[in-house]
């Protein structure tokens, strides 16, 4: 099911945090939402999950208007998140967390549960087999008797993932999942979301600094600059995109201008190898070229000049000082 | 640590023979009690203790459903258990003098006991849907305001009514058509609780004390059942994520607008129960007053769901239990030879301030040694969860 943002503003006060944003996220699609700190990325996800209702224009997932729906509506409607600082149930154990995201799907009522009738049981022990396997492919299942907090942060950033997908949902918001990951984890967590999206049938959008991650497995990516979209398009043409570059990179009168036009050269042909290696073959086949593509690309990136491999390094410095401050 | 599942993935099969087991077993041990605790116990005022401690692990378990589970700071549980008091009260003074008065036996106590409770526990649950309301928008501080609020307005409106206007409550009725008349019979109603000195029945011969052994222990066998089970629950569970993330619950489909309207519900049920129990304990006083109901019975029980350990129902449990005997063995300490001969030499020495000493002391001590309570979140009893490979 598409996701619909339609000229979507949010004002706290006298800021506006997001200023009339309209995209179409398709369905099973992936979907990069980029941005420099404070641009409103965090506050959109906020807006489609119904935690902030927003001022003006119109949020739809599929035919259904999301503006009326609680949070705990949006998330049975089928959207479901991660959170940038990670909120996971801390007293409760790993398993607990996931059987908690069971709660709608659950069958038996509460008088059934204090007098422990059959479909109590069956609807426990169904949700547990459910939760173990989620956890299996998330890798946690050794896990699920652990306090959450007791987690490593990778691990508690998969638990998150592993909780929302228990919702089964059709969108799957991931708030910077790779924050405080090393350039390894951040591959295996490409993988994993382009696994997630094929297993599982959904679409995903991604909020991320991480642009080894975002460039790697984005289909489409928008950009929000201080609320505001600045630029919206494939990876290659975001990444040399001028107003992109100048939002996280400041403007330099000449320097900024040679970059782009050198870029609008390169542009076309990058596309059209894309293109052809979309053609042929199975799903799984073109996952895995397209992972290839992707490094491919990063190399071609940094050669590319200074200012981007900055830019990577800006996103890698964010990461680690993430990974510090939970550990 | 692990484990909090235990309780809820037994395998299924004799499930039904298993309940009747369960509760059969405990109720019986409760009808036991009833015909044999008098005389195996001829102190009364022990008797008292026991029954009082049954009582206060009510008190206990029905304020973690809402503290210790919901993690809502309520400090106004006083007021459900004063409400289910009264109530009980009221109906089983009148259904006593119905069913022709005299002894309160043990047979009539199937009819006095159920029917008091039920209206108890349902005024109560009404009481708490109401104070459960701001809960959804206050947090903290607030929120214990106004459940503060809430349990000091009850008892005031009791206290301070003005006692002596002998009018009777049918002939207030019957010139109630406007709204002036209207109020005023309320008034009439409230003002024949009897006010400052209490309640003892339609005639002040005293609120019949229907409540036995079989009744105080059966209850706090069964209602602590049922609250295990609550809390190891996909209900329970939902609460306690509730407590710890609000906004990442409602982000996986859990309704913090249910969830804590129905924890206040709860809790106010068990409270009218537990409050109702106490009225009409066998041990204990034949009326209720609204000084039974101030700020210190609610810290109490607030005490009781901290020391044994919050969102514990084993915990609380004992803190009901710990919190009784510690109090009566002060009580007892007062009247040893040493302390009174302490109180000769020093004629200004005041017992009951001394009394209070010793129990922040022992409460500060607790809190020193155990700050997470006595069990913190974890139950005795709890039975290892299954490991992963034998689930699958």
């Amino acid at each position: 099911m598409d996701l619909t943002l339609k000229n979507v503003t949010k004002n706290f006060g006298g800021l506006r945090a997001v200023g009339d944003v309209s995209f179409t996220v398709p369905d099973r699609s992936i979907y990069g939402l980029i941005g420099p700190n404070g641009a409103g990325k965090t506050t959109v996800f906020n807006l489609v999950t119904g935690v902030y209702k927003h001022d003006e224009g119109s949020i739809h997932l599929g035919k259904t208007d999301l503006r009326p729906l609680k949070p705990a509506e949006i998330a049975r409607a089928g959207i479901a998140r991660t959170f940038q600082n990670i909120r996971l149930f801390g007293q409760l154990t790993v398993i607990e967390n996931l059987l908690v995201a069971c709660e709608i799907d659950k069958k038996a009522s509460l008088l059934s549960s204090v007098l422990r009738t059959k479909v109590h049981y069956e609807d426990e022990s169904s949700m547990r087999d459910r939760a173990l396997e989620l956890l299996g492919v998330f890798d946690l299942a050794h896990t699920a008797e652990e306090p959450s907090t007791s987690l490593s942060y990778g691990n508690q950033r998969r638990l998150e993932i592993a909780r929302a997908m228990m919702l089964k949902p059709k969108v799957l918001l991931l708030d910077e999942p790779a924050a405080g990951m090393n350039y390894g984890e951040a591959e295996g967590l490409k993988k994993q979301i382009r696994w997630l999206r094929d297993t599982f049938d959904l679409t995903v959008v991604l909020v991320e600094h991480n642009m080894q991650v975002v460039m790697g497995v984005c289909e489409e990516i928008h950009v929000l600059d201080h609320g505001e979209t600045i630029a919206h398009g494939t990876p290659d043409q975001i990444r040399n995109d001028p107003a992109v570059l100048a939002a996280y990179l400041g403007e330099e009168a000449d320097g900024t201008a040679t970059l782009a036009s050198d870029a609008d050269a390169k542009a076309p042909s990058a596309k059209g190898d894309e293109a052809s290696a979309k053609e042929p073959g199975a799903k799984g086949d073109e996952a895995s070229t397209k992972g290839d593509e992707a490094s491919a690309k990063g190399d071609e990136a940094s050669a590319k000049g200074d200012e981007a491999s900055a830019k990577d390094a800006k996103g890698d410095e964010r990461g680690g000082k993430a990974g510090e401050g939970s550990s | 640590m692990a484990g909090a599942q235990a309780g809820s993935t037994r395998p299924m099969g004799s499930g039904l023979l298993k309940q009747i087991a369960l509760f059969g077993g405990g109720l019986l041990v409760a009808l036991l009690l009833d015909f044999t605790l008098d005389k195996a116990i001829s102190d009364s005022s022990i008797r008292q203790l026991l029954m009082m401690a049954a009582c206060n692990i009510l008190v206990a378990l029905s304020l973690n459903v809402i503290n210790g589970m919901a993690g809502q700071f309520s400090i106004g549980h006083a007021g459900f258990l004063g409400l289910g008091g009264y109530s009980a009260a009221v109906v089983s003074a009148n259904l006593h003098e119905a069913l022709g008065g005299g002894e309160a036996t043990f047979g009539k106590s199937f009819i006095v006991v159920p029917v008091s409770l039920l209206v108890a526990a349902l005024l109560s649950g009404i009481a708490g849907l109401f104070v459960g309301l701001p809960s959804l928008r206050l947090k903290g501080d607030y929120l214990a305001i106004v459940t503060l609020g809430f349990s000091e307005i009850f008892r005031l409106v009791i206290a301070t009514a003005q006692i002596g206007d002998k009018e009777t409550i049918a002939h207030a009725w019957s010139s109630a058509g406007s709204p002036r008349g209207f109020v005023h019979a309320i008034s009439v109603m409230i003002t024949s609780l009897g006010g400052q000195n209490g309640y003892a029945g339609p005639k002040d011969a005293g609120v019949p004390l229907y409540a036995g052994p079989f009744w105080v222990v059966g209850l706090a066998f069964v209602l602590g059942v049922v609250a295990w089970r609550l809390k190891f629950s996909g209900w329970g569970r939902a609460l306690r994520a509730l407590r710890e993330d609000e906004i990442a619950a409602a982000a996986v489909g859990v309704d913090p607008t249910r969830y804590k309207v129905t924890s206040f519900v709860i809790s106010a049920v068990g409270a009218g129960i537990a409050g109702g129990l106490m009225a009409m304990n066998r041990d204990g006083t034949p009326i209720v007053q609204p000084d039974s109901y101030n700020f210190q019975a609610s810290f109490d029980a607030i005490t009781m769901v901290i020391l044994g350990g919050s969102g514990s129902v084993t915990g609380a449990a004992i803190g009901g239990v710990f919190v009784t005997f510690t109090v009566k063995a002060i009580e007892l300490l007062q009247s040893t030879s040493a302390v009174q001969a302490l109180k000769q030499r020093f004629e200004s020495l005041d017992l009951n301030a001394l009394r209070m000493i010793i129990y922040a002391a022992v409460l500060i001590a607790l809190m020193i040694v155990r700050p997470e309570g006595l069990l913190g979140e974890r139950e005795l009893f709890q039975k290892k969860a299954p490991s992963p490979a034998k689930a699958k």
